[in-house]
Parts: C-alpha cells; structure tokens; sequence
C-alpha cells in the first residue's frame, strides 16, 4: 500500500501522506487551517475547534477538527463553505466572549494567533456585552513565567509540552466552564528545566516571560538567528534586540539539535550584555592598582610586557589558556599568536588536555530521539544539557528505550525503567570490569584473565545484556568520570565494557562547555595543532608553517594545569581568554599572583581579572560574530546581534590587533578583517572543517564526520588507580555541574540569582549520623583547604559522599582538590 | 498716441488700488498678529506641540503600548515600557511608559500617533512656539510632555 495518497480540499486534489494529520497536509498545499491547540510538536487534542472543517461522509457532511484527523485516500475536505467558514468564526466568537483584548499591554500583541486569526476568520463583532469573567491577570507561576488567566483558551499546550516533553506534569486545569483556569497543582512548583517552551507554545499572551516582559513589541525587535552559549548542545535560538539592548531570547528549531527547545538557562540568562558589572574599558595596573587606559595603551603594555618575559626568559615561559565558551575564532587566533608570534606551545584550557574526552564529541544529538536504550555514565544530561534530556526522556516513554546510568548520584534520569549503578568513587573500575565480563560471558567470548575476577550478579548480567541486545543504544560518557585521579582506569574500563559489547563506535562524550569541541579543534591543546592534528606531526607543522608565515616550535607545551604549577617557577607570563582559575581553586590564584606578566582577556572583572597587570574588555558572544561547535561537531554561527558595551571589542579583534603590534612583520599574515574571512582560514588550517563557509553554515549550521577520524577500540586491561581511604576525612568528595550555578552568567542575571538549590548535598544517613538538616551550614574540609556552603540533605547522593557543585559562590571545589582530585577525601565540620 | 492712453489708465488702477488701501486702512482692523507678544489664533484641531494627559486621579493616561510609535511615519516616537509598581502605579493597569520621546526634528505633525492611541494619552496641542536654539532641546522627554507650557494661543471660535 503505497504511502502517498490523495484528498480534495475545496475542489483542488492535494498529495498527502497516508495518516499525516489533515492540517499538515493542507499547510503543504498552501491552505493555512487556523489552529490554535493544534502543534507540529505535541500530540493532536482537539480542545479548542479553530480548525473545523466539512467532511464528505456517506451520512453527507460533517464539521471535523483538522488537527486531529488523519487523511486517508479518497478524503473531501470543505474549508471554505460556508458551514465551515460559519463554524470558525462562532469558535472565535466564542473564545472571545471573557478574553479580555488588553492587546496593547500583552506581551504577544503583533505576533498573536489570536489577533491573527480574528482579523482573518473572526467575526468582526460580537453578540456578547456582558460584562466579562474576571480571573488573575499577573499572576507568578514561578519566578520566570507570568500567567494571565483572562487570556488564556486553554489550548493545553502547556500542560501537554510539560507531560509530553519534560514528564514533569506540573500544571493543570482547575475549575470548569467559563471558570476553568490553568494553575500548578496544589503544593508544585513549576521547575522544569525548559519550562519557558511553554512561553513560545502559548498562542495567546498568558503566558509570558517575567524578566522580559513589557520590555519589547515584537514589531521593533531586530531577530538574530544565534544559538545558545551555555552547553555543548548549542541549541538554536534567535537574539531579539532593540537599540542594541537584547529583550529576549527565543527558540528557533533546528530538529538535528534542539527540536525546538531551548532550556531555561539559555531563555532567561540573557542580561550578559547590560549586566552594569561589564568591563568597558582596558585596565593596566598602574602604581599597584588596574586603571582604565586606553586601547592603544594597553595593547602597548602587553606587547612590552611579553617580549621583555620573552627575551629574558625565552618564548616558553609564557603560556596562554583559551577557553571553552569562547568562540572558534577567539580559540584559533589565541593559538595562532602563542604558536606563530610568540613561539610556545603552552596552550590549554580547563577542560583540556587534562580530560579524556572522545576527540569527536558524541556521534549525533539527533539519534538519541531513535535510541531503544540510554547508556549514561558520569554525566547527568538534566543538568549538564537540559534539552537533549528531554529527547532522552521522550525516547525512555516513546520508544521504551531502557535507561541504564552509573554515576556517584541517582541523577533523574534514573526514573526511568532500566538500570541505575552508584558506585562510590574508585569503585568505577571494578563495576565496568563485571559489566565487560558479563557481556563477554553472554556472547560467549573467552573472559581474559585478569576480569576473571570481576564480580558478577544479577542486576550486572541483566544491563549487560540489556547493551549487548541493543540496536541503537545512545552512549555517553560524562566529564564526572574523565577528569582527574582514576580518570584513566574508569574511561579504559567503560571504554572495554561498551566495546564488548559491540557499541565501541557509539560511545560518544558529553562535553559541558559551548565550545569544549571547538576549542579542541581550533589547537587550543599542548600537543594539538587546529584540526585536532597532532603536533608531533611534521607535514601538520609544515602545512601551517605555510599558511601562518612562520615557523612553529615543535616541543609540545604544558596542559592548563602543567601552566598554573609552574606558575612560581619556569612560567613567567600568562595570556588567559575567558579563563578564572583563581576563582575556581584558591591556590591557582596565588599561583598566577607569582608571575612576572599577566594579561586578562575577559567580559567581566573576574577573581583572575583583579590579579591581571592587563585587562583586555572582551565582547561578550552576542556582541559579536563568531562560531561555536557542539558536542556533536556540529559548528554553528552566532552572528553579532547588538554592539558590543562601551569599548570592548571582540576577541579576534583584540588578538589580531595584538599580533600586528607585536609583530609587525608578519602583519600580512594576520590580516584578516572579517570573521567570514577569518573562518575562511580556519578551514585552511583545520581540514576537519574544510568544505565550510561562514555562508554555508547557514542557520543550521554544519557537522564535520563522526569517521573523520577513526578510533580503534578493543578489550585491554589497563592500569588500575587505588583510592586510598583517609580516616580524618572520611566522606569522597564528588563534584559535577548543575544547572542553577553562580557562574557568571548566572551571576550576571538577577532573574535567576534564585533558580535552583545552591548547597552541598549529603545522603540522609550521613546528614543523620552528622546532625545536619537541609539549610544548615557547614564547613568542608580536605588536606588542601576549606569552603563554607549550606547543605541540602538528598537521598539521590551516595551514601559515603558529598556533593559539591561546582560555581557555588563563596565555595569553589577547587579548594577541596587533594592529589586524588576531584574524587578528594573530605570531612565536615 | 495708445502709449498716452496706457499710461493715464494704469495712473487710474494705481489711484483706484490705493483708494482701496486707503479705505481698509482707516475701517478695518488689522489682521496681522503681534506674535509672540500677542496670542495666535489658532483653530481647535490645529495640531501643535505634543502633550502627554492624564486621568483626573494624577494617573498617566499612556500605557507605553508602543502603537503610537509604530503609527509615526517618521520614527519621531521612541519608547519603552516597564511594570508598574502595585503600590505606586503610574498608570492605571500593569504597564506605563518608563520613557517616552518625541524628536520634533523629525515629527511632521501628521497626527497618526493621536489616532493610534488607545487611551488618548498623546495628543497634538496648541502650542505652536517650538523654536530653540539648540538641537538637543528638540528632544522631548516625558516630563516636558506630561507638563505642556501655556500654549500662547486663542482658539477660533468660526469654525
Ligand atoms: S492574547 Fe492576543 S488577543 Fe489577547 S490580549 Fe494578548 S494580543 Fe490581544
Ligand atoms: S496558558 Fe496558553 S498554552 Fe496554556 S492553555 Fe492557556 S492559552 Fe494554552
Ligand atoms: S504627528 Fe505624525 S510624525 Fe509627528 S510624532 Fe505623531 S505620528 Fe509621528
Ligand atoms: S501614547 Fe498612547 S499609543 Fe503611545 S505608548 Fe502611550 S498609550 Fe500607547
Ligand atoms: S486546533 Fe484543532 S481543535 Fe484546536
């Protein structure tokens, strides 16, 4: 039976595909069936009757809802008769009989289908002058999201996108008849981690976003299509401005990214560019203190500053760090300067050389929407990457995919039927081995000695059975677990476990940062030329010898914490880029205080900026051009969308001044004046991006291949990493990220300085044995330091363990760190 | 001998022309206006400098609904909107007009923005003395629309 069929809507015969709704076919033929309930992305309900439409039955013909009826072959559909056309405008009359018609203070006034479809299918008056029902009208569903009870016509978007999407049913109706409301229930919160897509979804102004509200009418706004800076997602969402002031941030859907969603955090933290903390202006430390100076001064002192470390200690006592959120062009030039003009290979950044990540990423963001099971180890996607939780919650109820997860807490996913292991620190490794020996046991393979050992039970068999039986298993592998002491024996065991089990090519890493793969592949590394390269590699070094115009050291450099230890002793100056080490380790900023030269290359006066001798203003991502690449390789553009605040500048701008400064022989080779033009060379230089352009990229943006390069994974023993235990600090510590930190952005944000639980969490039984409540406030301790925080009794953490946040204000877990960090023993008290 | 002639009947309209002048200069009033020492009249729908009401409560009558910014055909408009404070609202409802600019350079006294408004907050007025000397002060803010000066005007009454 063929799949394409045919239907007749008002006399014209339409193609449409059997069992599409009848909407969707209609919209492909150019009819525009008015919907209101009715969404591409929810499933059809039929609350609202906008989109009646006539049917030819055998008993003549009968008004239907467009949004939920499937077509099928042979259908005559009526749009234009006049029942119909009848039955429409009652529809609006109706909903427009208590709907208040405050268009000219609604948020949504110029983009409404409730004024849009008035205008074109409505009526044009109304039977009704009673007076109207009156309900609440701004009233708080949490901190972000109004809802105007008036304008609400209970469509049940909302409430569907939070059960279908989120499974978080948080809201509901109350009430009935003309009094129904929609409303939280009794005792909820709304708390979703992408709640504000119910803000998009709403077709009329009740819900609306808090922060932003009042401040724009869609008709001003300048639309940019960006994307979103906050994790290594990069979901597309589009910067609406005005005077170049950002309003709001909007999703815009990319199905191969982000469907069209976007989570809270990428919504609501949009305050970046009006934050007063801003840096506007270059600082120097003059007599002792930072003080503004101008462009051109300041670019002076870090050129003399530079070469007076360079000449007198050599081009290798200075470092430079780059940064994860930052850009592809800002990554690639900072390296360009450190290799080409300075000559140093002293190149990092914080989730660098020091993480085992996969080279590549995760395979593809869109199969975890196909997956019939979820393998998550180390990472927590709710937190670390809200909206691909999402596609992984809609695969564990769509497509019954098993979810089965190892990590230190019971993360939410862990809802979900399937397997959840919480091995405490150091016991990875073990768990991993009697996962691999189970599946090899199951598939019959011979078990090498040294798993013989390994544990085995039944839960173990089952989720190694369960992996082994897979078609499309979703893998991935998290920061929690490739970072650190231990780092290697855990990812060489769940690397042997997913292999044994046939899925070593799924294996993919979840990279937190925005731009954690771009700044692998632009060469911010030791030992990694742009393109991911190594630098060992002569042809490499000689390829961009060539197009640099210069000559490259060949000796690789120290890794980001290799720079920071020898802050006091062979690393003299330090050019950072988005990076604040002082901030997250107390000791790293007395480290950086001990350098002859330190240049700061940043947004905001940041614990490392007020150590700087140089503080360069940066522009934040929206201020300027730049690309991004996801954890699925995928690089995207983020077009300028306002100008950038006082005098900062862009960081291509900044470095490729700077280069022309401190070289200005080789200003040929620096002299692009474009970010199209500059991303030009870097698909010279890295040929993992050949092939695009900043047109190209287009508002989709573009992958480089999963097999682009190719990894050889097999069973191998490996290196075992003992733990050992400490009884004058008898708790492990586990650190991961969260969502509502107090990281810049967020600090930078009023309307979300209350988002989340900012504490330490123990398990109620240590809580218990220590007398702490929920609330309390506590001091931890390691052999390294000390942090005060509060504590937040969970039982998802393991017993045994603490779990510390990291961006908590006031509390960097760097200062916990121990030589086992992060997994440092800890006590309270 | 026509040249004659020409010359005595042009002497004749010259005379007749100036008898006029001098008739209507002795019966007539003066129509010319002593203007600025003396009022202008004016007709009641001339539209003049913009104003900014108020309800009799002391509430601002602009929502900063934005509709008459977007009805200037000349981008002459400019504002922005905020939340009124429960407490101490500056317009009745949720939403005010936290600035609101008139840039007269620009404005062309078409009257579109009066009859956009919903709430008949901005209105054209009466007065008509907008000269300055600098280019700043043609700026309007808010306070000055909200506070009109005395319009040095008379309204017809012959309308
Ligand atoms: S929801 Fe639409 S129709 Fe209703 S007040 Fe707002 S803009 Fe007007
Ligand atoms: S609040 Fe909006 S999305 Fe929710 S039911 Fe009402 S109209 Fe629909
Ligand atoms: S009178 Fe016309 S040109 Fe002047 S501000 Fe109003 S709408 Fe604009
Ligand atoms: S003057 Fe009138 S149209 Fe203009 S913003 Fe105020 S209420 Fe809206
Ligand atoms: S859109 Fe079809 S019933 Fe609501």
């Amino acid at each position: 039976m063929s799949d394409l069929i045919t239907i007749t809507i008002d006399g014209k015969e339409i193609p449409a595909q059997r069992g599409e709704m009848l909407t969707k076919a209609a919209r492909r033929a150019g009819i525009e069936i008015p919907v209101f309930c009715g969404h591409p992305k929810l499933d059809p309900i039929g609350a609202c009757r906008m989109c009646l439409v006539e049917q030819e039955t055998p008993r003549g013909r009968a008004l239907i809802t467009a949004c939920t009826t499937p077509v099928s072959e042979g259908m005559v559909i009526h749009y234009g008769s006049e029942k119909a056309v009848d039955a429409r405008q009652g529809t609006l009359e109706m909903i427009l009989i208590n709907h208040p018609l405050d268009c000219p203070i609604c948020d949504k006034g110029g983009e409404c289908p409730l004024q849009d479809h008035t205008l074109a299918h409505g009526p044009g008056k109304s039977h009704f002058w009673e007076e109207k029902h009156h309900k609440a009208k701004n009233y708080p569903l949490s901190d972000l999201i109004l809802l105007d009870q008036e304008r609400c016509i209970l469509c049940w978007r909302c409430i569907r996108y939070l059960g279908e999407w989120e499974d978080k049913p948080q809201l509901g109706l109350f009430h009935r008849g003309g009094e129904t409301v929609i409303d939280k229930f009794p005792d909820g919160e709304l708390d979703a981690y992408t709640s504000g897509s119910i803000i998009d979804l709403c077709p009329v102004g009740a819900l609306t976003n808090r922060p932003a509200r009042f401040s724009y009418r869609p008709w001003e706004l300048r639309k940019t299509p960006s994307i979103c800076t906050h994790c290594g997602q990069g979901c597309n969402l589009r910067i609406d401005s005005r005077d170049d002031i950002v309003r709001r941030h909007v999703a815009r859907e990319n199905v191969a990214v982000n469907d069209e969603w976007i989570c809270d955090k990428g919504r609501f933290a949009d305050d970046i560019s009006v934050s007063p903390a801003r840096l506007q202006q270059p600082l120097a430390r003059i007599a002792g203190q930072l003080q503004p100076v101008s462009w051109a001064e300041a670019l002076q002192r870090v050129v003399s500053g530079l070469k007076g470390v360079a000449e007198r200690h050599g081009p290798a006592a200075i470092g430079a760090i780059g940064s994860a959120k930052a850009s592809n062009e800002a990554n690639y030039l900072l390296g360009k300067f450190m290799r080409g003009v300075i000559g140093s290979n002293n190149l990092d950044h914080r989730e660098g050389a020091a993480l085992l990540a996969d080279p590549r990423g995760l395979p593809s963001l869109e199969a975890a929407r196909h997956a019939d099971l979820i393998l998550l180890m180390g990472c927590d996607p709710s937190e670390e990457m809200p909206v691909l939780a999402t596609l992984l919650k809609r695969a564990a109820i769509r497509q019954a995919a098993a979810v089965v997860i190892v990590h230190p807490r019971r993360i939410e996913l862990a809802r979900y039927p399937g397997h959840c292991f919480q091995p405490a620190p150091g016991e990875e490794p073990a768990l991993f081995d009697a996962l691999t020996r189970a599946t090899l046991a199951g598939r019959g393979e011979p078990i090498p000695a040294w798993l013989a050992g390994a544990a085995e039970d039944a839960q173990i068999t089952a989720a190694a059975n369960a992996l082994a039986a897979a078609q499309r298993p979703f893998i991935l592998y998290g920061s929690d677990y490739a970072w650190g002491f231990g780092a290697r024996a855990i990812v060489a065991s769940l690397t042997n476990w997913v292999t044994a089990a046939g899925h070593g090519d799924r294996l993919g890493f979840l990279h937190a940062q925005a731009n954690s793969q771009g700044a692998g592949d632009m060469g911010m590394l030791p030992d990694f030329l742009p393109g991911r390269r190594p630098l060992a590699d002569a042809k490499a070094r000689g390829d961009l010898e060539a197009l640099w115009q210069t000559e490259l050291p060949s000796q690789p450099g120290l890794t980001y914490g290799g720079m920071l230890a020898s802050a006091r002793g062979r690393i003299k100056a330090l050019y950072l880029l988005g990076a604040n080490p002082a901030g997250e380790k107390p000791a790293d900023a007395a480290a950086l205080k001990a350098l002859d030269f330190l240049v700061v290359q940043e947004l905001f006066l940041t614990e490392t900026a007020q150590l700087a001798d140089v503080v360069l203003p940066a522009a934040s991502y929206v201020e300027g051009d730049g690309t991004f690449t996801n954890s699925e390789r995928r690089v995207q553009r983020a077009p300028q969308a306002v100008k950038p605040v006082g005098n900062a500048a862009p960081d291509w701008l900044i470095l490729t001044h700077l280069a022309r400064a401190y070289a200005p022989e080789r200003a040929a080779a620096w002299s692009t004046t474009s970010v199209a033009a500059l991303f030009a060379e870097i698909t010279q230089a890295a040929p993992l991006y050949a092939g695009m352009t900043w047109e190209n990229l287009g508002a989709g943006g573009r992958q480089w291949p999963w097999q682009a390069l190719s990894l050889q994974r097999s069973v191998q023993p490996y290196k075992p990493a003992a733990l050992p235990a400490d009884p004058a600090y008898p708790l492990r510590l586990v650190v991961g990220n969260q969502l509502w930190d107090d990281g810049v952005v967020l600090a930078a944000s009023p309307a979300l300085a209350q988002q989340g639980i900012k504490a330490a969490r123990l398990h109620p039984t240590d809580a218990a044995a220590l007398g702490l409540h929920s609330g309390d406030a506590i001091t931890l301790r390691s052999r390294s330091g000390s942090v005060r925080t509060t504590v937040h009794v969970d039982d998802a953490i393991k017993p045994g363990t603490v779990f510390l946040p990291y961006s908590l204000a006031g509390a960097p877990a760097g200062a916990l760190f121990d030589e086992y960090a992060p997994r440092s023993a800890v006590g309270v008290g | 001998m026509s040249g004659f002639k020409d010359v005595l009947d042009g002497a004749a309209e010259i005379a007749k022309a100036m008898g006029f002048t001098l008739k209507t200069l002795v019966s007539e009033p003066p129509v010319t206006v002593e203007y600025p020492d003396e009022p202008m009249t004016i007709y009641p729908r001339f539209r003049g400098r913009h104003e900014l009401r108020r309800y009799e409560n002391g509430l601002e009558r602009c929502i900063g609904c934005c509709l008459c910014e977007a009805a200037c055909p000349t981008g002459a408009i400019h504002v922005e909107a905020a939340e009124n404070d429960p407490a101490h609202p500056t317009s009745p409802g949720e939403r005010y007009a936290s600035v609101y600019e008139v840039n007269l350079m620009r404005c062309i006294f078409c009257g579109d923005c009066e009859a956009a408004c919903p709430t008949e907050a901005v209105v054209l007025g009466h007065t008509i003395d907008l000269a300055v000397y600098n280019r700043r002060d043609m700026l309007l803010t808010k306070e000055q629309l909200l506070n009109p000066p005395d319009p040095n005007t008379v309204i017809r009454g012959d309308w």
